[in-house]
């Protein structure tokens, strides 16, 4: 299991425990999670699940694909730390990683 | 059967999406079907239906299983109808993803918020001649005008025409009362928009019509070319399509609803910042599209029963959106809510593309009439709900104005 932390635009912290496996959007819209919407269910194409990924962890979440990076410049003030959460997989390794919603996805 | 039996505490629970009573409030059976038949079948019409929030997340979104490549509409489905190709809301992968690749980019929440200023001018041009009088029809005076005005904009359809489209699209949707819709060829290929494509190909502007005309995709096959005149149609046609109906019973539903709840319509009239919450609440409470279908494609086991392959399958949206069990007290109404998102829009790869222009469009009509008319009575007397299996909203909603 891995810890998440993810932190609202008024910084309202909220940190779930996430099987392996499942994405850091997925996790999310299970536990119901105000901020993340994730409409199309991880198939980059709603743009509607944008994180900004911690910098401590920037190198760890993996690389985005040419599609997430065009999704990407089409969320709500992208920044180079930007991702869709979908497309980050949880894993063991990613125990204590944090993400900041943006003020809005939509 | 006896059609006209009620529905009592003692019978076996009943619904289906054509009987017109069943349509005026369907909540009260969507719980029931929640309690007492989380997987229901439906003999009369040959339908199952999944109501709960967590079946619906669960299942709607596999594609594998709940096809669309026989459409998303319950009579089409049993009629097994031919599907032009293009024809990408009615697909499945890898030629649905081929195709919806080519628009997902173009409807995205950044883009349709960059065209606020527009939809904001037309909204204004479609209010401004009513201030000062003391009745507003939310159908008539806006939901019919609006959403048509906006994917005409989009597509590059000229202004004086933009209201045979309307008329056209809600008489495709619609159906005679208490009846399933009749299978229509011309209400899905792109009928009545050739001459604007043609006078377009010869004349590209920046709009999205021009677009589909020069874009250039990969298609199934690997090869890399450009839509066919008749893909182009088939597109136009399903955005126009989808860009209209559903945004005017969300505009419908604005008048109802904050009509029926005077104390939260007041909240967002004194402070506007309260319209996006209000709106997802509002598409919540009363999505236009309540049910949608997917045909199976094979054997699946839910709640211990086998849906056999080849069954029809409605999801239940609306249903999913008061589920106690994810939106507490599902039934109320209330913008200040700070929980989940509602699953209006759908899941997966069919979710909806326009929803990002949906929730403009809903934000700038609420700030729009709030700002000039804070206060409405709806007549009942004189509302109007349509009749279609597909959506569910109001073809006229009169209001009287203080």
């Amino acid at each position: 299991m891995a810890k998440i932390t993810y932190i609202d635009s008024d910084g309202d912290t909220q940190v779930l425990t996430v099987q392996p496996g499942q994405s850091v959007m997925q996790a999310a819209v299970a536990e119901g999670l105000h901020g993340i919407i994730g409409d199309c269910s991880g198939n980059m194409a709603c743009a509607t699940c944008h994180v900004y990924v911690d910098e401590a962890w920037a190198d760890r979440v993996g690389s985005k694909s040419e599609t997430e990076s065009l999704m990407l410049e089409e969320v709500f003030d992208p920044r180079p730390n930007s991702r869709l959460s979908c497309q980050i997989e949880v894993s063991e390794e990613l125990d204590g990683l944090v993400v900041r919603l943006p003020e809005r996805q939509v | 059967m006896n059609i006209q039996a009620e529905s009592t505490g003692n019978d076996p629970v009943y619904w289906d999406p054509y009987r017109p009573d069943l349509a005026q409030n369907p909540y009260p059976v969507f719980r029931r079907l929640r309690e007492e038949a989380p997987l229901y079948y439906n003999e009369q019409y040959d339908f199952y239906a999944l109501s709960r929030f967590g079946d619906i997340e669960a299942h709607f979104g596999d594609a594998e299983i709940f096809s669309s490549a026989r459409s998303d509409i319950l009579e089409f489905i049993k009629e097994d109808i031919d599907i032009p190709d293009g024809m990408f809301i009615w697909e499945d992968p890898p030629l649905h993803t081929v195709y919806r690749t080519v628009v997902s980019r173009i409807f995205t929440p950044r883009r349709m918020n960059e065209l606020e200023g527009q939809i904001r001018d037309y909204c204004v041009r479609c209010l401004e001649p009513l201030e000062g009088t003391d009745r507003f029809d939310f159908i008539a005076d806006l939901g019919a005008k609006l959403p048509g005005g906006v994917i005409g904009m989009l597509l590059g359809i000229p202004d004086e025409d933009r209201d045979l489209v309307y008329q056209r699209v809600s008489g495709n949707l619609r159906t005679e009362e208490g009846k399933p819709m009749e299978v229509n060829k011309a209400s899905y290929q792109g009928e009545g928009y050739e001459d604007y494509l043609d006078w377009r190909a010869e004349n590209p502007s920046d709009d999205l019509m021009t677009m589909l005309l020069q874009v250039e995709f990969e298609d199934v096959t690997g090869t890399r070319r450009k839509l066919t005149r008749g893909e182009v149609l088939i597109f136009v046609n399903v955005l126009a399509g989808a860009g209209n109906e559903t945004t005017s019973r969300l505009i419908g539903w604005i008048g109802k609803v904050l009509g029926d709840h005077p104390e939260q319509r007041r909240q967002i009239a004194q402070n506007p910042s309260l319209v996006p919450a209000a709106i997802e609440e509002l598409l919540r409470f009363e999505p236009p599209g309540p049910s949608v279908a997917r045909y199976v494609r094979r054997d699946v086991e839910i709640h211990g029963k086998t849906v056999p392959a080849g069954s029809a399958m409605l999801f239940l949206l609306a249903s999913a959106n008061r589920d106690d069990a994810r939106f507490p007290d599902g039934d109320s109404f209330d913008i200040h809510r700070e929980g989940p998102p509602h699953i209006t829009f759908g899941r997966g790869i069919h979710s909806c593309l326009g929803s990002a222009l949906a929730r403009v469009e809903g934000r700038v009509a609420l700030e729009e009439i709030v700002k000039r008319f804070p206060d409405w009575t709806v007549d009942m007397e004189n509302a109007k709900l349509s009749s279609s299996s597909s959506t569910r909203g109001w073809d006229t909603l009169p209001a009287s104005i203080p």
